[in-house]
């Protein structure tokens, strides 16, 4: 797990990134220096782009994430 | 219901086995052009990482390897939480997302939600393997993961992971384990309102030994959020809760309940 997660860290351009899910070096070897060179660690958390500040508005304090959770607490 | 997907918990997954899917290659490539529009956020989906499982799951292989039942039941719930945040996404979200119309991630974003539906589907009729050639968790430990990966939907076989125990380590799991790990019940994802009087209503979720699993509870959108060591499952409320408060939770061994009150401002009289 510890590999793993090192592995993550280390691919930070969407190149190297690209690479280690298996995308042949023909390809990417295609793709413009620009493009490859862009920072992945934006677009790994991409699909927590959902959570954009435009959505629910509270009460008291403005605008909230969409996606944030609301702990409640618990009584055993 | 059976797929043709296959399973392994246990063994050290192959780097870069998994092909890209197809339709989040071509998401990537629709928003990566225009303006970088997506603005992560620390909520609900701010730890996910698709190279974390969730890509192998939405693969079209038909044999999966996860590190451990552990990492499998962690991908289910990071693969249901982008679910839930992409299909309750309001118009203005849904906007941003697809480039105000300018690119082609409005197609290639329903097809995600739709092959996240199926791969959900294909892996509660999967296969599942358990191995410990690799590491050797303790029964405790085990215990722990089956019953978040029982959290998440998915069912194990016992005598499997009796077999692959003894293959492993040379003895049988005790007695008492065995009864622990039979008492393990999939969990089924739905509750009840129950009115209590006119002005508070309780919502019953059952699933057996809730009490023991030290969960944390709490609500996102319309959604009930259940977490068990950092793996989540999510129960759909009724629409009636979207004007009511939140309080607190009653927790019991096989149950637990969450206290609703109507917030009189926002219901109409008669």
């Amino acid at each position: 797990m510890t590999d793993e997660r090192d592995g993550e860290k280390s691919t930070s351009d969407l190149g190297s990134w690209l690479n280690l899910m298996g995308a042949p070096a023909s390809i990417t070897g295609l793709m413009p220096s620009e493009i490859t060179g862009l920072d992945v660690a934006p677009l790994m958390s991409m699909l927590g782009g959902v959570g954009i500040k435009s959505g629910v508005r509270g009460a008291d304090t403005g605008e909230t994430s969409t996606d944030e959770i609301r702990w409640l607490p618990i009584i055993d | 219901m059976s797929s043709n997907l296959r399973i392994t918990c246990g063994t050290e997954p192959k780097r870069g086995s998994v092909d890209s899917p197809e339709v989040v290659a071509q998401l990537f490539e629709s928003l990566i052009s225009p303006f970088g529009f997506f603005t992560p956020t620390s909520g609900l989906l701010g730890e996910l990482n698709l190279s974390r499982g969730v890509y192998s799951l939405l693969s079209v292989s038909e044999h999966l390897e996860f590190e451990s039942v552990r990492h499998l039941s962690q991908a289910l719930s990071d693969l249901d939480s982008i679910s839930i945040a992409l299909l309750h996404m309001d118009s203005e979200e849904f906007a941003i997302w697809c480039g105000l119309g300018k690119s082609g991630a409005r197609t290639h974003l329903l097809r995600l939600i739709s092959e996240i539906q199926q791969a959900r589907i294909r892996v509660k009729g999967a296969e599942l393997q358990v191995n410990f050639a690799h590491s050797q968790p303790s029964a405790k430990f085990l215990f722990r993961s089956l019953t978040q990966l029982a959290l998440v939907g998915v069912a194990f076989d016992l005598p499997q992971l009796q077999r692959a125990w003894i293959d492993s380590t040379g003895t049988s799991l005790s007695k008492k384990w065995i009864s622990q790990f039979e008492s393990i019940r999939v969990f089924k994802g739905r509750g009840d309102l129950v009115e209590g009087d006119p002005l508070t209503f309780a919502f019953h979720v059952r699933w057996k030994g809730v009490g023991k699993s030290d969960p944390a509870i709490g609500i996102v959108r319309n959604h009930l959020v259940i977490d068990v060591g950092g793996v989540r499952s999510f129960v759909e409320l009724p629409a009636a809760c979207s004007r009511m408060e939140a309080g607190s939770v009653h927790l019991s061994k096989n149950k637990f309940e969450v206290d609703f009150s109507v917030k009189e401002s926002e219901w109409p009289r008669s």
